[in-house]
Order: structure tokens, then C-alpha cells, then sequence
């Protein structure tokens, strides 16, 4: 998973690069707006591909080698087993949906819609979350 | 515990018995497939919407002072036209494709965050239902163009509620496309077969990973905006305050979006393309290597390029903008190169998804020389805002998406529903799109560099002549989509169903190395993965040598 | 362009040959006309309006040796895909050499690109510091103020020192106010720099005159201007090019390029109205 790492930190870089010459070139006139998103995506890029970065190391480490899915010699049969928790069906993202969509009516609208949806965001993102460690699948 | 457990409604391989069914499986899945079929079936219909919106228009442009609607109403029409066609087809376009294909091309059972899928597309669905509703209110829908530019969208210029729908849908909408490039990121990094390298990945989704690492750079600063925007109009706000610089504050956030968002609807698209190619021209496809790196090039650059939208506001650094933008000319070449070395010394039949294909080499190769005139400032002063603009991004747009969209219809027809879709229909269908996308938008390239300007509901009759001949082209045009869904209904009706994993034979990528549709869960077992086409090699094991040998055999 | 035969023809036969005869020649000489227009006209600008500036003369020099290298590179790339879609169609069943890669193509492809663009910025960067050069001393100053929606051209007076700012609310000599739908003139002379200071106090317009082969915005809080010097008198339309509401389209005025004297007597024939703005 080097590949990735590298991708986001190369992205970082050329941002990085970007911003500086933007930045030094618009002297006179300095575009404040344009050098933040850069130095944001500069930011973003970095921050994620250090996690990846440190993620892969960790799963390599604890693998004494790439994992299957980077090996370029590897058996299907290598990953068999577990692959994880696969939801059948969730009635949960309609639910988030239809809370946000009142809240987000409730921006324009009034406050009073504004706090429903709020609400029914709560109790759908809490019942989102915990889908799976309840009633029958709790343990 | 195992892995998969089956959904007590009906999955898709037990038959519908019962409509009430299928909707409630459909509105509670979790599948990939199914989420990404209703992507693709309500960005359709949201292609089809305004569409006849762009009709509508045609047709009030048709003469000069001619009334079909009202100046107001036309406003409203070129906004919604635009933000339809940008966020609510084509983005979402790209999240059903990469939903319906990339799990099945990578070897995974399924995406990373199953719920967090159909959240998203949930977003999608609703907060453009909340832009459209605009159209029903009072003061009628945003009329600010798709750009909103500031001071034009805040309270006092643009007082109705359809404009505060407009920015508080988006939003919603795109959160929903930040989620799913969340998931997409991940489902790529995290859950490839054994084998699969990032290197041996085909290329549509390479171009997907791409694309979604631009979502995550490009969607939030839009959402900001926009609550900022909605700020100023509803909560007494003065962040785009005009004596503040907000002018210039808005069009400079909004572009860092809306560059990047340009690619965003073309890279999935050119992987499309890159998928279809190699399989009606019977060769891999042309300098792998040299393709995910000109497309890690466009990404990257299509960050840095953003005020090639506002050189005429002089206010922004010509040359740096104008360089950046000429070199992005340059990994987009090289694409060119690798599709017209695929299809080189190839053995090409050109059934519907090549003919389309094709369609879109030819197209976008003219919307991409005049993006290049337009990259230089001096040229761009006369031309923006003016129909030759409208002409550029019309060829690269639709010439990459609509092309590129059917493309991959009629390719991953047989794979989504077990059914071809009828040749000569789409024959058809093809000509009848070529040649009345050409006959509308060639012209326009004229009539811009004349003086005609960008948004006028009126013109001055001397370009009446090219206007009239565009709205013709735009009735082809809108005609050409009868063919497409009298095909669908028939095939869906009468259509043979396929046997095959690879009823085209030459597919590469791991989706045709599994039935036509797959199960729940995608693959009952997947070949060895040795090369960047193992469906090829696994259908073709002369050609290769690459794939599974008896056991016992050195590898 | 070719007449019908069918309207009153008859006539001696003699009159009929000699009819027939003048009405190919005249055929003749009007297709000879209209390929003498496409070679020196429209069509030799590619779409362009006829420049009325020095500046626009450089942007149409640009524009046509764009096309040319356009033109080059699409056509050779539009004759690859033509040439394989002709000539490398299945023929039998049999499977081609499958070819992978190519590196020195590959890096011919790369290279050969940036060579292009490096030729096309040298000229763009040239170019645009040509067209966005203004000079601390213009002939003639005319003060532009957009709203929603029609023009106001304000001519300050060239004995106020501060005439080239309009912040400064220099003396305004003569004033033209427009209204929707109406089409204010601008008038200017000859041969003469012209600056033009663009402001609005409430949208975002776009000044621009396609004969000029030039626009630029007109941004609330932010003070645009640019320079030309006119080479054709005449009369050319003006159109706001920046969506500003429901009347955008209805943004219209026209610019009069006229003679000194004929100039100094527009200034007279249109006062300010009590010099304010």
C-alpha cells in the first residue's frame, strides 16, 4: 500500500509547491483565498496519506510481508476466510436522509423544523451507529 | 460468524413476485449494485429533466424576441439547467457507475461502509428534490446562474425561497458525494482481491480513486460557500459583503470547487472509455503505466487552475493560471495517444459501446483544442461569457459524460440485467446523438466569437441564421433518446438472456469473470489475478500464459 | 443564388441564349464574390469580428495562429482514428500482437506537447501585459457605470488633475445615462488612448464591445479599467456579458468611434447634469 501513500503525499507536495509559487508570484497583489485552499489541500493530502502511510506499515508488520492484495504473486486462497460484516439491508440511511433533508429545510424555513430535523438526526445517527449491537445482534 | 447473511425481503436472484417487494428491498439495500442502479436511473431521469429544459430554451432562442418564457423564467431555466446537469446527472452519475462497477473490478464483495452508501445516495436524491422544488414556489426557481455569482445570489437581488432551496440542496447533495468518495477511497485501498495491486487495478478505477481524492479537495469548500452564502441571505451574514471584496471572495472559492468538479464528471467517464476500447479493438490497452500517471497529472493539476474562470474580472494571476491551465493540455495528449494506441493495429468491431465510444474521442478531442484557446487570456477576454464558451464545454462535457454514459450502458448492460441491449437499435441511437450534439453546438463556436453572449434570452438578429440551425440540431438531439428507451423497455420486455460470463468475449477487468447479473456478493470464485485483464486471462489462457495452471503445474 | 428558370422566360430564343448566358456569368461572378469574402472576410478571422483597435488587431493574430496549430494537431489526431477505425477492422478472428506499451513513442507523445504550449504561452504572456497595459497619461478618460440594468458614460474633464481616478469624483463634463432596453451611446475619438473606468455599485456586468475583441467585468467594490486606442470610425454594439438579473439580456449600448472635432461636439451636446455623478 505504499502506492497510496505516496500518491496522496505527492499530491501534497505538488499543492505545497503550487501555493508557494502562487503565493511569491501574486507579490503585489496576494490572493489570500486561492493560497488557503491550497495550503488546505496541502493539508488534506498530507493528513491522509500519513495515515495510510502508518496504517500500511502497521498491517506489514503484523502480515511479515504486504498483504495479499498488494503481493504480486499471491493466491486467492490467501485471503480466504473473514473478509467482515456485511449489513443485508438498513432501513437507517433513509432515515438519516429524510432528518437531514428537515433540518435542512428547517435552515429556510424556521427554527422550529430546523430543531426536528436536529432531533431526528440524533436518533438516526444513534440508531445508525448501534443497528448492529442491538436487540438481536446484541452480545 | 460468516460474512454475508441474506435480507428477508426478496434478493435479487429469488423471482419478484410482487412489486411492494421490490421497492422495499430496493429502499432498504445495502448492495452496491442496487444503490448504484438507483444512481443511475435517477440521474437519467434527471439528464431527461432538463434536457427538456435545454429544449425549452432552444426553442425561445429560436428567434430573436420570440416569447416562449419569460426573461425571468429563462434565468431560471439556464440555472437549473446547469446545476442539474453538473451535480444532479453527472456526479451522481459517476457515484452509480463506480457503486454498479468498481467493487466487481477490484474483486470485492461489496464497498467499505455498505449503509453509508445508500446514505449517500439518499442525500443525493432528496437534496436535489429540495434544488428542483424550487420550480413550485412563488418566486419560482434560483435564476442566478449555476455559479451564483455574489452579489447577484445574496438577499436583496435574489430574494425568493427557490434560491435558498437551491444553496441548502446543494449542500445536502453534497455531502451525499463526500461520503461516497469516503467510501470509494476506501473500498479501493482496503478491500482488493489478493493479487489485485494498485498497478494491476483497470484503469475506470484508477479513475474513480482519482476522482473521489477530488471530491474530498473540491466538495467541502463548495459546501462552505455555500452555508456562508445562505448566512449572509438568511442570518444577516456580510461574508460576501461586494465592499469587503466578496465579488471576488465568492468567484474565487466557488471556482476552486468548480474546476475541479469539471474533472470530477470527466475522469470517471474517460475510464469508461478506457474500459471499452481494449475490448472491441481486441489488445490491451496502450501504455498503462503512462495513463494512470497522465491521470494522476490532471488531478492534481485541475487543482491549481481554478481562475482560468475569472480572467476577465483582472483580478487574478494571468500567467499562473494560464500556465497551469496549458499544462494540463499535456496529460490529457498523452490520454489521447494511449486511446488512439489501443485502438491501433487492433481487430476493431464497432458495435454500440464502440461506435460511442469513438463518439467521445472525436468530440472531446475539439472541446479540448478550444479549451486550449480559451486557456490564454488574451483570447479568453473576448470569448468569455460568450456562446463560444458554451460551445467548448458543451463538446467536453457531453461529448465526454453522454458519450461516455451510454458507452458504458450498452457495454455493462448485459452485466446489470443479464439482457443485451438490441445493436442496431443503438446504431441508431448513435448516429442520430452524433449527428444532432454536432448540429447544435458546432455553430455556437461562431456565434460566440461574433459577440453573441452567454445567458441572453434575446439576441440581435444578426444571429438569427446559426441560432435557428442549433435549435433544429437540438431537436435531433432531444429525439435521439426515443431509440435509447424504446430499447430499454423492449429488451427489458423480449430481450434473450445471457449466458455468458463475457458476452462480449474480450472483457479484461474481474466484472467478467462472474455471471450476468452477479450474486448478492459478487463472485461464487474469482481467477488468479496476474496482469491488469484477468477475466481475459482466465477466458484466454493461450494468449497470456498468465492464468491458473492444473494444480501440481509450476507457476 | 442560382435563379429559377420558371419565371417569365419566354421570349425570342435568341433572348433565351442571351438570358441564360448572363445568368451564368452572373452566377459565376457571384460565386467568385463570395470566395473573395471568405478568403479576405468572416471567414479568414474564423468568426472574429473585424478589429477596430490596435489591441484587437493582436488578438485576432493570435487567434488565427492558434487555429492553425489547433487545426495541425486535431487533424492529425482526428487522421489516426480515422485511419485505424478505416483500416484495423476485424478481418478474421484471429487476435492482433498485443501490444502493451511503446516507450519511445510514449515519451515522444509526453514531450512533444509541452513543446506546443511553451510556444503558445510565450505569445499568450506577451500578449496579455500588451492588452492590459494602461498609461499614467490617456487622451481621453470616460468614466463607465454599470447597474441593473443599463450604462452611464461619464466624461470627466481633462483640466481636473485627478481625471483618471474615479474614486476622486473628478468634474464630469458630459454624462450619458441609458435605460432596459434602451442602447446608450459611448462615444470616442479616433486614434486616441481611451481609458475606461468601469464601476457598479450593485452586481457584477461585463463591459464589453466584440469589436473591440476585448471585455472585462465590472465588479462592485473593486475599481477595473482598461486602455485601446481606436483605428475605425463607425458605429459597433456594446452588451453586458456577465448574468445581472432578470434584464441581462436587455443590457445593450452602442460605441460611436468618431473624429476629433465631431467628439469635441458631443462633449458640448451633453452636459453633465450639475457635474455630480
Amino acid at each position: 500500500m505504499r502506492v497510496q501513500a505516496y500518491l496522496f503525499y505527492g499530491c501534497a507536495i505538488f499543492f505545497f509547491a503550487a501555493d508557494v509559487v502562487y503565493w511569491f508570484w501574486s507579490g503585489g497583489s496576494p490572493d489570500w483565498t486561492g493560497t488557503v485552499a491550497l495550503a488546505l489541500s496541502t493539508g488534506l493530502a498530507g493528513l491522509i496519506g500519513f495515515y495510510i502511510h502508518f496504517t500500511i506499515r502497521r498491517l506489514e508488520r503484523a502480515n511479515d510481508g504486504p498483504l495479499p492484495e498488494d503481493h504480486k504473486e499471491a493466491e486467492i486462497a490467501d485471503g480466504a476466510g473473514d473478509l467482515g460484516f456485511f449489513s443485508p439491508y438498513s432501513w437507517w440511511p433513509l432515515a438519516a436522509g429524510l432528518s437531514a433533508a428537515t433540518a435542512s429545510l428547517g435552515i429556510i424555513f424556521g427554527w422550529w423544523l430546523f430543531i426536528i430535523g436536529v432531533a431526528a438526526l440524533l436518533v438516526s445517527a444513534i440508531g445508525f451507529v448501534f443497528e448492529y449491537y442491538r436487540g438481536h445482534f446484541s452480545h | 460468524m460468516t460474512a454475508i447473511s441474506h435480507p428477508a425481503t426478496a434478493p435479487i436472484t429469488r423471482p419478484r413476485t410482487r412489486k411492494g417487494r421490490l421497492i422495499v428491498s430496493w429502499m432498504s439495500s445495502t448492495d452496491h449494485k442496487v444503490i448504484g442502479y438507483l444512481y443511475l436511473i435517477t440521474s437519467f431521469v434527471f439528464f431527461l429533466f432538463a434536457g427538456v429544459m435545454a429544449l425549452v430554451m432552444r426553442a425561445e432562442l429560436y428567434e430573436p424576441g420570440r416569447q416562449v418564457v419569460s426573461n425571468e423564467q429563462f434565468n431560471q431555466l439556464f440555472t437549473m439547467h446547469g446545476t442539474i446537469m453538473l451535480l444532479m446527472f453527472a456526479t451522481p452519475l459517476f457515484a452509480g457507475f463506480t457503486n454498479v462497477i468498481m467493487p466487481l473490478q477490484i474483486g470485492s464483495p461489496d464497498v467499505a461502509f455498505p449503509r453509508l452508501n445508500m446514505l449517500a445516495y439518499w442525500l443525493f436524491l432528496l437534496g436535489s428534490l429540495i434544488v428542483v422544488a424550487g420550480f413550485l414556489t412563488p418566486g419560482g426557481a434560483a435564476s442566478f446562474g449555476w455559479f451564483a455569482y455574489s452579489p447577484l445570489s445574496d438577499a436583496m437581488r435574489s430574494p425568493g425561497v427557490g434560491s435558498d432551496m437551491w444553496i441548502v440542496g446543494l449542500t445536502m447533495s453534497g455531502l451525499g458525494t463526500i461520503l461516497g468518495g469516503v467510501n470509494f477511497i476506501t473500498t479501493i485501498f482496503c478491500m482488493r482481491a489478493p493479487g489485485m495491486t494498485m498497478f494491476r487495478m483497470p484503469i475506470f478505477t484508477w479513475n474513480v480513486l482519482l476522482t473521489s481524492i477530488l471530491v474530498l479537495i473540491a466538495f467541502p469548500v463548495l459546501a462552505a460557500s455555500l452555508l456562508a452564502l445562505e448566512a449572509d441571505r438568511k442570518f444577516g451574514a456580510h461574508v460576501f459583503e461586494a465592499a469587503n471584496g466578496g465579488a471576488m471572495l465568492w468567484q474565487h472559492l466557488f471556482w476552486f470547487f468548480g474546476h475541479p468538479e469539471v474533472y470530477i464528471i470527466a475522469l470517471p467517464f474517460f475510464g469508461i472509455v478506457t474500459e471499452v476500447l481494449p475490448v472491441f479493438s481486441r489488445k490491451p490497452i496502450f501504455g498503462y503505466v503512462g495513463l494512470v500517471g497522465a491521470t494522476i497529472g490532471i488531478a492534481g493539476l485541475s487543482i491549481t487552475v481554478w481562475a482560468h474562470h475569472m480572467f476577465p474580472t483582472g483580478q487574478v494571476l494571468l500567467p499562473f493560471f494560464a500556465f497551469m491551465t496549458f499544462l494540463i493540455a499535456v496529460p490529457t495528449g498523452v490520454k489521447f495517444f494511449n486511446w488512439v494506441g489501443t485502438m491501433w493495429r487492433g481487430r476493431l468491431s464497432f458495435e454500440s459501446p464502440m461506435l460511442f465510444s469513438i463518439g467521445f474521442l472525436v468530440t472531446f478531442l475539439f472541446g479540448g483544442l478550444t479549451g486550449v484557446i480559451l486557456a490564454a487570456p488574451p483570447m479568453d477576454f473576448h470569448l468569455s461569457d460568450s456562446y463560444f464558451v458554451v460551445a467548448h464545454f458543451h463538446y467536453v462535457v457531453f461529448g465526454t459524460v453522454v458519450f461516455a454514459m451510454f458507452a458504458g450502458f450498452y457495454f455493462w448492460w448485459p452485466k446489470m440485467t443479464g439482457k443485451m441491449l438490441d445493436d442496431r437499435l443503438g446504431k441508431v441511437h448513435f448516429w442520430m446523438l452524433f449527428i444532432g450534439f454536432h448540429a447544435t453546438f458546432l455553430v455556437q463556436h461562431w456565434l460566440g466569437a461574433e459577440g453573441m453572449p452567454r445567458r441572453y434570452a434575446d439576441y440581435d438578429p444578426q444571429f438569427t441564421a446559426l441560432n435557428q440551425f442549433s435549435t433544429w440540431g437540438s431537436l435531433l438531439l432531444g429525439a435521439s433518446m426515443l431509440p435509447f428507451l424504446y430499447n430499454v423497455y423492449v429488451t427489458a420486455k423480449k430481450g434473450k438472456k445471457v449466458t455468458a460470463d463475457d458476452p462480449w468475449g474480450f472483457g479484461g477487468s474481474l466484472e467478467w469473470a462472474t455471471s450476468c447479473p452477479p450474486p448478492r456478493h459478487n463472485f461464487t470464485s474469482i481467477p488468479r489475478i496476474r496482469s491488469e485483464r484477468p477475466a481475459f486471462d482466465l477466458h484466454h489462457p493461450h494468449i497470456s500464459g498468465k492464468a491458473e495452471l492444473p494444480a501440481g503445474t509450476e507457476a | 443564388m442560382s435563379p429559377t428558370r420558371s419565371s417569365g422566360l419566354r421570349g425570342t430564343r435568341q433572348g433565351l441564349g442571351g438570358r441564360r448566358r448572363a445568368l451564368a456569368s452572373a452566377g459565376l461572378l457571384s460565386l467568385l464574390a463570395l470566395a473573395a469574402t471568405a478568403c479576405s472576410g468572416e471567414a479568414a478571422r474564423l468568426g472574429m469580428p473585424d478589429p477596430i483597435t490596435e489591441q484587437g488587431k493582436r488578438v485576432l493574430t493570435l487567434w488565427q495562429g492558434s487555429w492553425a496549430a489547433a487545426f495541425a494537431v486535431g487533424g492529425v489526431v482526428w487522421g489516426l482514428i480515422i485511419w485505424a477505425v478505416l483500416f484495423h477492422r476485424k478481418r478474421s478472428d484471429d487476435l492482433p500482437p498485443q501490444v502493451r506499451y511503446n516507450l519511445p513513442i510514449e515519451f515522444l507523445y509526453t514531450v512533444v506537447p509541452f513543446v506546443v504550449i511553451a510556444v503558445l504561452f510565450y505569445f499568450t504572456a506577451r500578449d496579455e501585459n500588451y492588452l492590459e497595459k494602461t498609461s499614467a497619461h490617456p487622451d481621453v478618460v470616460v468614466n463607465v457605470t454599470a447597474f441593473q440594468w443599463s450604462w452611464q458614460f461619464d466624461y470627466p474633464s481633462p483640466q481636473d488633475p485627478k481625471w483618471t481616478d474615479p474614486t476622486a469624483h473628478p468634474q464630469i463634463v458630459a454624462s450619458v445615462v441609458g435605460q432596459a432596453g434602451q442602447k446608450p451611446v459611448l462615444v470616442i475619438p479616433v486614434g486616441k488612448k481611451v481609458r475606461f473606468n468601469l464601476e457598479t455599485k450593485d452586481v457584477i456586468h461585463s463591459f464589453w464591445v466584440p469589436a473591440f475583441l476585448y471585455k472585462k467585468d465590472v465588479m462592485p467594490g473593486y475599481h477595473n479599467n482598461f486602455e485601446v486606442t481606436a483605428t475605425k470610425t463607425g458605429t459597433y454594439e456594446g452588451r453586458c456579458a456577465e448574468l445581472c438579473g432578470v434584464d441581462h439580456s436587455r443590457m445593450l449600448f452602442q460605441l460611436k468611434v468618431v473624429s476629433q472635432q465631431e467628439y469635441n461636439q458631443f462633449l458640448t451636446q451633453h452636459p453633465a447634469a450639475g457635474g455630480a455623478q
